[in-house]
Order: structure tokens, then C-alpha cells, then sequence
């Protein structure tokens, strides 16, 4: 049986399309409901000493900025904010320079989705070149390949000729 | 001995400069004996920018801090082995070692071509000249590294306590061996443009030069990774920060590039795409380079400010813009009668492979200069960040692990439908059970790491299934024992099987990255002498504080005992240092790392009254991230090998080209893939 070409890129089609839609479930599932950690929190923040850390990972003993960030952090969780709640403070105070990633909006946008746009060109460009070869190649006739499977080798020359490809191959 | 530096790499330049117009001269008039003098000023290039670099190391060695590089980069009291490293530990150091290294390379590929390929050597030895001819004008009148200071320091302001790490001594050498060894097949690909002797020469002289490079920068990365699981103290080892995605995108185009070359050599398709892909590989280890040194994006990898930004830039537009319009005027002739029959094939797998890996490069790339971009048009500051590259690159992962599963398994040209399932329906039962099992008896409720998991396990199967097979044919023809042979099958085709072994490194090292990401758990406690507390299955006891003071640094460190079960099972020290010359704190990380997790302990602060503050990471799996690398290392020197059987092939067709029988030289051609 050989699935006819329409089908299969039907299918890259939809695979594609799984992808991108697991990709948009993931990205939006930033803010879990549960209690944050000050480590999921401050993952979200870039740290503003320099270093080019995230908070939670910014590696100064004594740095100004992660220490008291972290506190603070902590603080506002036994208080009962939310991570996103936490977050919208910080870059209220410090601008969309605090976040750890780009906010999915505006101009921003951009920086999420331009990555996907590019890989679906890419591949939609591979598959429109796949047609065209496809087409330009004479196709072995149908089941061929199923045919020379099931089919015994008796001359023992071609047989020993056979054996002997198989011992180079492996 | 500065000056006899300085003058060493006046003398390179020239000679560089001298090659590149020699090469150009005798290539096009035949002159064999100009070629000879070409590859001489090579040769004697390299010995000149090796002099420069012994007697910027004897500098460093001697303290001889009348030289600016030295006493910003080492002081009296550092070791011997750390004022050797400090060579890379600077600008000035860093693009000297860069251009020993490319001198190296260029001179042994001379060496490889002094008869070999007369068409396009000589203009690829012309352009690696240029390339240096970049780097040695940029020592000579940019980034020297032998200015000299008016007043000589009594001592050194010493080495970044960031670089004094035993990872940091081999990181950067490795990294820089990587990158800059794809300027050999980039040079023979420009060549193959330059000259229109478009067939796959240029691939076949590279191909070792490709899997050498690839070897070197998986190496760079793996113990960059290391050295900032081992420094940096935040008990992880990748921050996608610009610098290490920098060293990751050529990484990923390497990897393209030696997938699809598979492709050319096979089928003779895609030359275009190879040809673009090298040129791009080459041009992103220029770009990390210059990410590195130009301090237009912020990271912990930055340089101290300098001049190079604009010429690396300019250098890096123009290597591109050159390529490009030299690969566009060749177009024509690169194409090439394509088969295609079914995206059921070989074919069809490894172009997706060279989508998502390029994919990926790009996505990286992409968020890496977002900031300059959002910056540049709405003059908003932003960061883009561990988030945003794990987002967005976790889906790519997992969809480049399945392909690596499909690629080696699915035949070339045409799969039927029946085949197929005949040949994945094992290992995919092997990957459902691994999801189910992952679910049901691990407890693991995680999305991406059920499919993850389950395509590790659909993977490993199709590996399996591949060394079964052989094994199967091979006991069928030779009574062997299974180990004989599976070592027989490696060592036959040790290409094929080398690159299976990278696989089985990859997928482990995915592991390692899966668990360490996903389950990691930290804990920070500030205890007094005695006390101890639990993390994991783990109880700490703090036992007690002792300090250190040397000329060079002082340093207190707390002595932890870890208890399992009530049970001793180790004692670890992990301790705060302040290093006096540069005045800088540091903390130096215990870790004890075992299969199954890692334990991370640092010293995060210390009480005058007694009290000391830990931070306890506890992160599964860390040690199959190294021990994957290792493995994909292995594989990589068993790809590399020489082969016994390939060499022969090679001299009979070389023999056979001279006319000696061309019926054979047929059959080899058919014979060799």
C-alpha cells in the first residue's frame, strides 16, 4: 500500500500544525494556579546588576539587586500574591527590561512567533521543492519494492553475490 | 621579548598577505613552484604568530608586568598553570590564541594539500590567508597584545576568580578549536565557488575537518556548560546567555551540515544547500566572536570594551555578503538532476532534521539580538531569556529526537507503508511502554516529559533494532560471538555506526537535560554548628568552619556531613574565597554528584555570630548530561577513525584515476558511500 503524496503532506500539514498548537498551550501556561516559588518567580525577572542572569540565578554573594529582589519576593508570596502579580510590580518599578522574556504582545509578538513563521517557510519551501523532484522522477512501478522482499534468491551465483554485499555491509 | 612579539606579528601579517596573492598568482599560471612558496609563507607565518604567542606567554610566566596584558591579567602570586591559561583569559590574549590555532589549522591543511587537490587548494589556502590576514591586522593595530605600560605595576590586578577554574583552562581552548576549524571547509567551499569545480572534492577533503570541528565544539560547550555548573553557583549549567547560545548555533549547523552532507555524497543533491549551510556555520563562529567582544550585548562573557565591535561586524557583513553573491553566480551549475520519490525516505527525514536543526539555530539566533532589535526600533529595552529559548526551542527538541529515531531507520529513496511498520512497530511499542511506565509507575504527570521520555524509548529501540540487525547478518555469514560482533560491525563501518554511537550520546545527554530541568529542588538554610536539616532524602549537618589566608587568596570553608538513612554517605566542603587582588568574593561549590542526582551545596553566607547560610540543590540526573557528552565523544573519534577499508578504496581509486583501470575506478565510485 502506498499512501498517495496529497495525503502525506495533508499530514506534515496537521503535524505542523500540532506543533505550533502545542507550542501556544505551552507558552500560555506561564501562570500556574498553584502557590509560586520564590525560584519560579525570580526566574521570571532578569537581575539588574549586570551579570545577565535571571534573579533566581544571578551568581553575586552580595548583589545589590538579587538579594533584595529575592526577599522581596518572598515576602509578597507569604502575603499571598500571585507570580504574575509579583512580576506586574517589578516591571511596573523597572520597566519590560526586568522580565526574563518578552511580554507576548506588540511589537514583542515578534520574538515568539518569528521563529515558527520561519520554520513553517522553511518547511513549506523543503515540501514545495519535494514536489517538484518528486515529479521529475520516474517512480519505480508500484509495489516493487514489496515484491523483490518476498522474492527467494535460487541462482547460487546471484545468492553468493548477495552474500557477499551483505558482508561488506555489516 | 615584547618586541620580538610585536615584530613576530608584523612579519605574520606580511607573510599572509604574501601567501594570498601567491596562491592567486601560481594557481592561475600553473606555477607550481610559487604554490611551493605560498604554502612556505605559511608555514612561516605560523611559526612567526607561535613565537608571538611564546613570548606572550613567557610574559605571563615571568610576571613581567611592564606588559599591560600581563598585569591586567595575572599577578604574582596566581599559579603557574592559571598564568598559562591567561593567554585566553583576555582580549589581546584571547584573539592571539584565536589566530595560533588558525594558523595551525591552515598550515597542516597546506601540508594535506601540497599535492592533493591542485584546482581548488590553492585558492583555499588563499582564502584562509584572508581570514588571517583579518585576525593578524586586527593583533597588529587593534587588540595588540604587547603594549607596553609606562610605569611598571609592582604587581598584577590577577586573573578573573571566574576563570581560575580547572574548566575554564580547557573550555576555551576546545571551543575555540571548534570554531576555528570550520574555516577549513569553509575555505575549500569558497574555493569550489571561486573556481566552479563544483562536485563534492571540497566535501570529501573536509569531511574529516568537519567531524574534528563538530567534535571540538560539542566538547567547548559541554565544558562551558561544566565550568558554569561549577562557578557560576546557581546549581544550573545553561543560562542561554547571548555567549553560550553564540557557541550553541554553530554547534547546531555543524550538525546540519554533516547530515545533509550524507545526502551529497550519496545522491548528489542539495550542493547548494551544503555549500550555504558551511558558509553559515562560518559565519556564526564570527558572530559569537564578535557577540563576545563587542559589549553590545550584556553578558557574563563580556570583554572589557573595545575597539573590535565595528571591524568584526564589517569583517563578518562581508564574509556574508561575499559568499552569498559568489553562491547566487554559481547557482546554475549547482544544480543538479535531484531524485525524490517519497517523503517515506531517507531523503525527505534528513531534510526535516536540517529544517528543525537550523530551525533552531535560527530561533536562538533570533532571541539573541531580539534585545538589539526592540532596542533599535522602539528604543525599549527588553530581555529575552532562559524563558523564551526553552519555550520555544522544547517543542523543536522534541521533534529533532524523533527524527533522529526515524532518520537511520528509514530507507533511502522509497518506504512502503507495510515496511515501515515492519521496522518502527518495535521500537515504538518500545516507546509507548516508556511513556506508560514513566506515568504510571513513576508518577510523572508532566506533558514534555512523557513525550520526551517516550521518544527516548522509540529511539534507543530503533538504535537497538539497527545493531541487531547487523549483528543478525553478520553471525548469519561469519560464526561469531554477539560482543566480536558488534565490535566487527563498528569497526567495518565505523562511520555508520560512530554516528549511531553519537545518537546513543545524544539521547542520554537529553535525559540528563529532561531531569535536571524538570525535577530540580533547592533549599536554603541558615543553621549554627551541629544543626542540621533535611533536603531530599538527604539530612545536612554543619560540623564547623575553618579559614585560610595565602598571599593569594583567603577563604573559610564549612565542613557538611550528608546522612541517608541515618547513615554517613559523604562529607563535603563547600567554602567562600576572596581573592585579594582584583578584591572580589567568590564562592567555590560542593558537589556530589552520583546516577541518580546530584547534590549542590554552597556557601551562601557566614554570620559573625556563628550562623552559616546554605543553598542546596538537589538535581536528578545532572551526571548523564556528561556522561552522554562522553559517549557522544566516543562516538565521534570511532566516525573519525581511519578506515582500513576506506583507505584502501581511496588508493585504488586514486591509482585508478592515473588511468591505471577505469572500470574500477567506476566500481569504487558505485562502492564507496
Amino acid at each position: 500500500m502506498n499512501l498517495r503524496p496529497a495525503a502525506i503532506l495533508r499530514g506534515y500539514a496537521l503535524i505542523l500544525l500540532a506543533v505550533a498548537a502545542t507550542f501556544g498551550l505551552h507558552a500560555s501556561s506561564g501562570g500556574a494556579a498553584t502557590r509560586p516559588t520564590v525560584e519560579s518567580v525570580a526566574q521570571g525577572l532578569t537581575c539588574q546588576c549586570g551579570c545577565g542572569l535571571t534573579v533566581a540565578n544571578c551568581n553575586h554573594p552580595n548583589c545589590e539587586f538579587a538579594v533584595p529582589a529575592r526577599a522581596q519576593i518572598a515576602k509578597m508570596i507569604s502575603r499571598g500574591m500571585t507570580r504574575v502579580q509579583i512580576i506586574a510590580f517589578f516591571r511596573k518599578k523597572y520597566g519590560d527590561k526586568i522580565l526574563s522574556a518578552p511580554p507576548a504582545q506588540g511589537f514583542n509578538l515578534l520574538a515568539w512567533t518569528m521563529p515558527f513563521i520561519a520554520l513553517a517557510a522553511g518547511g513549506a519551501l523543503i515540501m514545495l521543492l519535494l514536489e517538484r523532484w518528486r515529479r521529475a522522477t520516474p517512480s519505480l512501478p508500484s509495489g516493487s519494492e514489496a515484491v523483490a522482499e518476498r522474492l527467494p534468491v535460487t541462482d547460487p551465483k546471484l545468492r553468493e553475490k548477495l552474500e557477499k554485499e551483505i558482508r561488506e555491509q555489516f | 621579548m615584547p618586541n620580538l612579539g610585536e615584530l613576530a606579528l608584523a612579519v605574520a601579517l606580511l607573510l599572509a598577505i604574501y601567501s594570498i596573492l601567491a596562491n592567486l598568482y601560481g594557481a592561475r599560471n600553473n606555477r607550481a613552484d610559487v604554490l611551493q612558496s605560498a604554502r612556505h609563507a605559511l608555514w612561516a607565518m605560523t611559526v612567526m604568530v607561535a613565537l608571538a604567542a611564546i613570548s606572550l606567554w613567557m610574559g605571563l610566566l615571568t610576571s613581567d608586568f611592564s606588559l599591560a596584558y600581563v598585569a591586567e591579567h595575572s599577578s604574582r602570586s596566581l599559579s603557574d598553570f592559571y598564568k598559562f591559561t591567561a593567554l585566553w583569559g583576555g582580549q589581546e590574549g584571547s584573539m592571539l590564541f584565536w589566530t595560533l590555532l588558525l594558523s595551525i589549522f591552515t598550515s597542516i591543511a597546506a601540508y594535506q594539500n601540497r599535492t592533493r587537490n591542485p584546482e581548488i587548494a590553492p585558492y583555499a589556502l588563499a582564502v584562509l590567508g584572508a581570514v588571517a590576514v583579518f585576525f593578524l591586522g586586527m593583533l597588529n593595530f587593534v587588540t595588540p597584545p604587547f603594549l607596553l605600560l609606562a610605569h611598571r605595576p609592582p604587581d598584577g590586578a590577577d586573573l578573573n576568580p571566574l576563570l581560575q577554574n580547572y574548566w575554564m583552562a580547557i573550555h576555551p581552548p576546545s571551543l575555540y578549536t571548534g570554531y576555528v576549524s570550520t574555516t577549513v571547509p569553509f575555505a575549500f567551499g569558497a574555493a569550489a565557488l571561486i573556481t566552479g569545480k563544483l562536485d563534492d572534492t571540497w566535501i570529501r577533503t573536509t569531511r574529516r575537518w568537519a567531524i574534528f570541528s563538530w567534535f571540538f565544539l560539542t566538547l567547548g560547550n559541554l565544558f562551558g556548560a561544566r565550568w558554569a555548573y561549577e562557578v557560576l553557583g546557581w546549581g544550573g549549567y545553561w543560562a542561554w546567555d547571548p555567549v553560550e547560545n553564540a557557541a550553541f548555533m554553530p554547534w547546531l549547523v555543524m550538525t546540519a551540515y554533516l547530515h545533509s552532507v550524507m545526502i551529497q555524497e550519496r545522491k548528489d543533491m542539495l550542493k547548494v544547500w551544503n555549500l550555504a549551510l558551511i558558509g553559515l556555520a562560518f559565519a556564526l563562529t564570527l558572530f559569537g566572536t564578535f557577540i563576545t567582544r563587542s559589549g553590545v550585548i550584556s553578558s557574563v562573557h563580556s570583554f572589557t570594551q573595545s575597539g573590535l565591535g565595528p571591524y568584526f561586524l564589517s569583517f563578518v557583513i562581508g564574509v556574508v555578503v561575499m559568499y552569498t553573491a559568489l553562491l547566487i553566480y554559481r547557482v546554475p551549475d549547482l544544480r543538479s538532476p535531484a531524485e525524490f520519490e517519497s517523503y517515506l525516505s531517507r531523503e525527505a527525514a534528513f531534510l526535516f532534521n536540517n529544517l528543525i536543526l537550523v530551525g533552531i539555530a535560527f530561533a536562538v539566533f533570533w532571541g539573541t539580538i531580539f534585545p538589539i532589535l526592540s532596542e533599535a526600533v522602539r528604543g525599549v529595552k527588553i530581555t529575552v531569556g532562559p524563558p523564551f529559548f526553552n519555550k520555544v526551542n522544547g517543542p523543536l527538541a522534541l521533534a529533532l529526537v524523533f527524527l533522529m529515531g526515524v532518520g537511520p531507520l528509514i530507507a533511502w529513496r522509497r518506504m512502503t507503508v507495510k515496511n515501515l511498520l515492519r521496522v518502527f512497530a518495535a521500537p515504538a511499542v518500545l516507546g509507548v511502554a516508556t511513556g506508560v511506565a514513566l506515568f504510571a509507575l513513576a508518577g510523572l504527570r508532566q506533558w514534555y516529559v512523557l513525550t520526551a521520555g517516550s521518544l527516548v524509548g522509540f529511539v534507543a529501540g530503533t538504535i537497538l533494532a539497527e545493531f541487531r540487525r547487523g549483528v543478525v547478518a553478520r553471525r548469519h555469514i561469519v560464526n561469531e560471538t554477539v560482543p566480536r560482533a558488534v565490535a566487527n560491525l563498528i569497526s567495518k563501518n565505523n562511520r555508520r555506526y560512530g554516528g549511531y554511537i553519537i545518537h546513543i550520546g545524544v539521547l542520554i545527554a537529553f535525559v540528563g537535560i529532561i531531569g535536571s530541568s524538570f525535577f530540580k529542588t533547592q533549599v536554603k538554610r541558615t543553621v549554627k554548628q551541629g544543626q542540621s536539616f533535611a533536603v531530599g532524602p538527604y539530612q545536612i549537618k554543619y560540623l564547623g568552619l575553618t579559614t585560610a589566608d595565602t598571599p593569594h587568596m583567603a577563604s573559610a570553608t564549612a565542613r557538611i556531613e550528608v546522612l541517608e538513612n541515618g547513615r554517613e554517605i559523604a562529607l563535603m566542603d563547600p567554602a567562600r574565597v576572596f581573592y585579594k587582588a582584583p578584591q572580589q568574593p567568590a564562592t567555590q561549590v560542593a558537589i556530589r554528584s552520583t546516577p541518580l542526582n546530584d547534590l549542590y551545596v554552597v556557601l551562601a553566607g557566614i554570620d559573625d555570630g556563628g550562623l552559616v547560610t546554605f543553598q542546596v540543590f538537589l538535581t536528578p540526573l545532572v551526571l548523564w548530561l556528561w556522561a552522554g557528552g562522553l559517549v557522544m565523544a566516543l562516538g565521534t573519534v570511532v566516525a573519525m577513525w581511519p578506515n582500513v577499508r576506506e583507505r584502501a578504496a581511496i588508493a585504488q581509486a586514486l591509482k585508478a584515476q592515473r588511468g591505471e583501470d577505469e572500470e574500477l575506478a567506476a566500481d569504487i565510485a558505485r562502492g564507496t558511500d
